[in-house]
């Protein structure tokens, strides 16, 4: 036996902290792959890592690379349980954090309430000092009141203080000095300035930005520490890698600075290993559907790339405008429709699933823990989609009886009997999720038929299959334990980092100059924090693309630039490109003067990445790998007997035909009649649809 | 497919009638070129059925929901013979007396949606344009006296034949605009919206079938109206009177009667027309009832031709809330927003539970222009303003959120203002001016500073509720009033609640003031920890802490 290489991804989540390990002979390619689960363990969430490791039999000396996903950041704001901020901003701007944008997406409730801001008047503090929109100093700053504003916000228990200036995006240098002053006047308090997290425009965003970073980072910091000395203490030679919400893994330290840019660092990880699964197995247009216990996500992959935004917010919805986080965030739209979402009727007869779920605690009426609620998995149950005998696993025995008294109580408010309203709820949500996976394709110009879907999570290959048939893509593929994919993903993710300048600049005669030197300025940049951390030039590249807008348009369209210095020469096929793209999201394109607004640079360096090897494609006779046959009602296209497979058993090569049901110990996959299935060298599951 | 009516798939169709209605509003969003469509969202987007009633609207604001089936309506008895409307055509109109319903500047397009040859349904949407021609720049002017000086009127008429542009329209309508390209960007953005919606509601019909799609319509309505119907019961019974003086000293007047299956809102009684822009279309009155009406019944799922059944509207031509052709009506927005507030402030009384106290209750149409000091260019602002929200039993009202009449709308950052506008936004803060206490106080208004920066630049501006300020309830204080003041450098200043293109110059200050809501109920009853807290905030001197809620600092 040769070298044992041993890569680990750790990930808390709200209930369970679970723990991937891939151990490979880096003489022979085997591998070995290692999963384990313990309690999240609130407040202090490293001991959960640390225990998981335990139960996983790991001893962390032996570990040659450690990712890292922890949902902390997200849960202090959603909980409130973050620190005091106070917020020192430009001079007559104070009140930018409360006045917002003055939206009222609820517009026919006269009681709509405006979310409050996360630092009150009080605390909200001015500054002499004006940029302007260009970077040209206006008025010099004046940090004559910042001791006094310091010595208030001692008094009051301040333990984090956000900077943020006026186009500061434009010129940083009111916003450094300024944090140099704080930090010398009251060295022990956390500070954070705007352009450190942005060089974005629009001023409420940025400071809401900075304000919510503040308030996350001493707790971040509190526990990124912690978990780096525990892992330590235990052996660990390396230092940790933190899962980022631009698919990307960062270095604990950076990540301490700025913690805000995990704040959606769960869905990240799974879909970049949509990106990379799609490359590995030739679809790099890949629709990727991770579907939870609570919330089903999609986003879209072109060519292998993950698009990455910065129009991020939290607790936004028809009902609530919500608060935005300019950070990198992978494009994605969530939705209220996970396994444990309860099916309602409302006053008026029609039938809804979601957003409210069960949770853990009742959970499904299927769990005999007191639900008595229907919900997506008490549907799946009762039409033999999920095996009642093997329901989780077979760990949680299923309360058939509480599940039929469930769907039959939904099923009397819509008068109808148990197997049409079981039905109407996966119909339900399965039109929900439709919706959702349109959001991020066909309303954006891309044809569905273009792409392959990616289904992963525990109920996302339940539902793949008939979304797939909807959405006419090319075909469906479950990957290989679909319920730790997330995971998997981790641990092929890069060093990544975006950076988002707003420079505007009008693409006429001496404009490629202004374009590559923001370009440079930012690769510079990118390159020094990297080599301060060790990782040399020579390990990183960059993508480059650029937001352009017609003149006087707001909204801008990103376009992947072509490799290689920008000139005044190669402004026309950028043009070009811009035009194109265009085109295909609003249908035409005008003859227009086009204008850069700002860059988006991705640098990108790969860290002890997994190395999948493929295995032989065997026999196709999939005879050893079914468990029994049992019918299964398919909604649209009635009840059809199924063969069910081990999931676990299935090898590379195998080929069989719906309808059928792949089961394993996490997730359940639904083959509807006249699909083909093959299984393929990684032993991913290829649903073709008309087989 | 197994099933056809069944009413889960009509509940599928419904979803993703929803969802196409708000695909074509991030569409039009995101492409449009005048800032008031892409960022203020002075837009809207709806689906109608084939006769044109309402069945499904986007996001964007209340105030357009209303509109779109009205204009469909319009072009569906003008283009009554056979032929006259095919696939691939769309439609536009922004005229108030065919269809328009609002004013020149909002152009309305609208598209057939057709299965095979059965023509299904229309889609539709309205964007304010930034200028259509007229007397003034940006097509609005308080003085104007007749429709035909507002700009170029569209009567309902072909902009695109069968997939054709037709360029002679769209010639006349580009060189009528003093910003020929922000208009033909807009139109183009409109027309995407248009087809990107019909583009679905094609692939509905084809995938369920026509007659399901159009059964999936109706029962949308006939869920609307039995909302509606539920929640009219639950509303007191009777006949509910209010007369209200305005700014200018006119007294406006209504009478809601609300019975078990009607809810009637007459505004007959009500002054003759003006000669000046500030009447509406008696169209434009029904959109404001509906408003109401919707907030009153259901405010929580979107509106359609159901919702909207059990009311009616009675106006007497001639009057201000129902203007004759050819009167002019660029300002028609103030009036519809009094007859709005009117209703609401007649039944806030009675129906406590959905109705909180005044607001700032104005569009505060702000209009400023000149030449941008770095580019050489025109630059045009066109914005409505944030105010304070009144207050209701147990909470205060919101601070600096949009009118009763915008709603996903949102302000202009002052960065991106500097930028695109050439002048200075010296401020942008809460209005501290007293007003609004009671147990619950009205949130606070809005104080917004420009700079000009270069000579013979204009302002415009249209407030209302300057003089006569928000209304309290259960004995809370009025709100304070809407007004806008010019700084001159020479330390003159001028307070205005209308004015039409007064010159400003450099370094003159345009400070927009927007009123604070009003309060509820009796200040000395306010918790004493939060007045205590709201002189901390700066939003409450220590001496009106003790004249006002008897709390000593």
């Amino acid at each position: 036996m040769g070298r044992i290489t041993r890569r680990v991804a750790t990930d808390v989540g709200g209930t369970f902290t679970d723990l991937v390990c891939f151990e490979t002979d880096q003489d022979t390619g085997a591998s070995r792959i290692v999963t384990a689960k313990s309690d999240t363990t609130p407040p202090d969430f490293e001991k959960g890592v640390l225990d998981v490791l335990e139960r996983g039999g790991i001893d962390p000396s032996g570990v040659d690379f450690l990712a890292h996903g922890t949902t902390v950041v997200i849960n202090a704001l959603t909980e409130r349980k973050g620190v005091k901020v106070g917020l020192v901003t430009t001079e007559g701007f104070r009140d930018t954090l409360e006045i917002a944008r003055g939206n009222r997406p609820d517009f026919f409730n006269l009681h709509y309430e405006k979310p409050v801001p996360f630092v009150p008047r009080h605390l909200r503090a001015e500054l002499p000092g004006r940029m302007t929109y260009t970077g040209a100093e206006r008025t010099p700053l004046d940090l004559s009141g910042l001791p006094a504003i310091l010595d208030a916000f001692r008094a009051e228990g301040i333990e984090a203080v956000a900077i943020s200036f006026l186009h500061s995006y434009a010129n940083t240098a009111h916003e450094e000095a300024a944090m140099t002053e704080v930090q010398r006047l009251w060295p022990d308090v956390s500070v954070v300035a705007s352009h450190q997290i942005t060089r974005e425009w629009r001023e409420y965003e940025r400071t809401n930005t900075a304000v919510l970073s503040a308030y996350v980072q001493p707790v971040a910091a509190r526990y990124l520490r912690r978990l780096d000395d525990g892992l330590a203490s235990r052996g660990f030679g390396g230092r940790p890698y933190i899962m980022q919400s631009n698919c990307g893994i960062d270095s604990l330290d950076a990540t301490s600075r700025t913690p805000i840019t995990m704040v959606e660092s769960g869905p990240a990880s799974g879909f970049w290993g949509a990106a990379e699964l799609g490359r590995l197995i030739g679809e790099p247009n890949v629709l990727a559907l991770d579907i939870g216990g609570t919330t089903a996500k999609c986003s879209l992959i072109e060519n292998g790339e993950v698009r990455i935004m910065t129009d991020y917010w939290i607790e936004r919805s028809r009902k609530s405008a919500g608060y935005p986080i300019m950070v990198p965030v992978v494009d994605l739209v969530e939705i209220g429709n996970g396994g444990g979402s309860i099916a309602w009727v409302d006053d008026f007869g029609k039938l809804h699933v979601g957003p409210q779920s069960a949770g853990a605690l009742p959970g499904p009426a299927a769990y005999g823990k007191g639900g008595t609620e229907a919900t997506t998995t008490d549907a799946n149950l009762w039409l033999g989609r999920i095996n009642r005998e093997y329901f989780c696993g077979g760990a949680i025995e299923a309360d058939m009886d509480a599940v039929e008294r469930s769907i039959r109580s939904l099923g009397a408010k819509l008068d109808v009997g148990p197997d049409q309203a079981a039905e109407g709820i996966i119909r339900i949500a399965n039109n929900n999720m439709v919706n959702a996976l349109k959001l991020v394709s066909l309303n954006r110009g891309f044809d569905t038929r273009d792409f392959t879907l990616l289904a992963f999570g525990g109920g996302g290959a339940m539902h793949a299959v008939a979304l797939g048939q909807e959405l006419q893509v090319r075909k469906v593929v479950v990957p290989a334990a679909a319920s730790v994919f997330s995971a998997w993903g981790m641990m092929m993710s890069d060093l990544r980092r975006d950076q988002f300048v707003t420079h505007l600049v009008e693409l006429v005669d001496g404009a490629g100059d202004k374009i590559e030197s923001t370009f440079a300025e930012a690769e510079a940049k990118a390159l020094a924090t990297f080599a301060e951390e060790g990782v040399g030039a020579d390990r990183i590249s960059f993508l480059r693309y650029s937001k352009f807008r017609y003149q006087n348009q707001e909204h801008t369209t990103e376009v992947l630039l072509p490799e290689g210095e920008i000139t005044d020469a190669r402004l026309d096929r950028i043009t070009e490109d811009f035009h194109k793209t265009y085109e295909r999201e609003y249908t035409y394109r005008l003859d227009a003067p086009v204008e850069m607004v700002g860059i988006h640079l991705v640098a990108k360096a790969e860290v002890g990445k997994l190395e999948m090897r493929p295995e032989p494609l065997g026999s196709s006779d999939a005879a050893d790998a079914v468990k029994g046959r049992r019918v299964v009602d398919y909604a649209l296209e009635g009840r059809h007997e199924a063969t069910i497979f081990d999931g676990e058993a299935l090898r590379a090569g195998m080929a069989f035909k719906g309808p059928a049901i792949v089961e394993d110990s996490g997730a359940t996959a639904v083959i509807h009649p006249g699909n083909a299935v093959e299984v393929d060298s990684y032993r991913n599951i290829h649903v073709t649809i008309h087989g | 497919m197994k099933k056809e009516n069944d009413p889960i798939t009509l509940e599928i169709i419904q979803n993703s009638l929803q969802a196409a209605a708000d695909e074509m509003f991030a569409a039009m969003r995101k492409t449009a070129m005048s800032s008031i469509i892409y960022e203020v969202l002075d837009m809207g987007t709806g689906i109608t059925d084939a006769e044109g009633r309402i069945a499904s609207s986007g996001a964007g604001i209340p105030a357009f929901v209303g509109v779109l089936d009205k204009s469909v309506q319009t072009l569906l008895r003008k283009f009554d013979k056979p032929g006259d409307i095919q696939p691939g055509d769309v439609f536009i109109t922004n005229d108030p007396y065919h269809g328009g319903v609002t004013h020149l500047n909002d152009l309305v397009l609208a598209m057939p949606v057709f299965a095979g040859h059965d023509l299904i349904a229309w889609t539709a949407n309205i964007a304010h344009n930034s200028d259509v021609g007229g007397m003034a720049p940006g097509s609005l002017s308080g003085e104007a006296t007749e429709i035909f000086q507002e700009g170029l009127r569209l009567p309902g008429v072909k902009l695109v034949t069968g997939g054709e542009t037709d360029e002679a329209v769209m010639d006349i309508i580009t060189v009528n605009s003093r910003m020929p390209d922000f208009l033909l960007g807009d139109v183009w953005a409109a027309i995407a919206s248009v087809r990107i919606g019909a583009r679905r509601l094609e692939d509905l019909a084809a995938k369920y079938g026509v007659a399901t799609f159009n059964a999936a319509m109706k029962s949308f309505a006939a869920f609307g109206e039995a909302t509606a119907r539920a929640e009219l019961g639950k509303l007191p019974k009777g006949t509910f009177e209010l007369s209200e003086e305005q700014d200018d000293g006119r007294v406006f007047n209504v009478k809601v009667t609300i019975s078990d299956d009607a809810f009637i809102v007459d505004l007959r009684d009500n002054p003759d027309q003006d000669p000046g822009p500030t009447n509406t279309s008696r169209d434009g009155t029904v959109v404001c009832a509906q408003m109401v009406f919707k907030s009153l019944t259901d405010p929580d799922t979107p509106a359609n031709d159901g919702s909207f059944r059990p009311l009616k509207v009675l106006t007497r031509e001639g009057s201000v809330f129902h203007a004759r052709e050819p009167s002019a009506i660029g300002f028609y927005f103030e009036t519809e927003v009094r007859v709005y507030d009117l209703i609401w402030r007649c039944l806030a009384p009675h129906v406590p539970e959905r109705l909180p106290a005044g607001h700032f209750s104005s569009i505060c149409g702000t209009f400023v222009g000149g030449i941008h000091p770095d580019t050489g260019r025109q630059y045009t602002i066109i914005e409505p303003q944030l105010g304070g929200w009144g207050a209701w039993e147990g909470r205060d009202g919101n601070p600096c959120i949009f009118s009763g009449f915008h709603g996903e709308t949102y302000n202009t950052p002052a960065e991106i203002s500097e930028s695109r506008n050439g002048l200075f936004v010296d401020r942008m803060e809460l209005n501290t001016e007293p007003g609004g206490e009671g147990k619950f106080t009205g949130g606070r208004g809005l104080r917004l500073e420009y700079r000009i920066r270069t000579n013979d630049g204009f302002l415009t501006a249209g407030y209302t509720r300057s003089r006569v300020k928000p209304w309290a309830l259960e004995g809370g204080l009025e709100g304070s009033g809407n007004y806008v003041e010019v700084l001159k450098t020479d330390g003159s200043r001028e307070v205005y609640s209308f004015v039409s293109g007064l010159p400003v110059n450099t370094d003159d200050v345009i400070r927009i003031v927007t009123a604070s809501g009003g309060g509820y109920g009796d200040p000395k009853e306010r918790d004493a920890a939060r007045v205590r807290e709201d002189v901390r905030n700066g939003l409450l001197s220590a001496e009106r802490a003790a004249a006002i809620y008897g709390v000593t600092i």
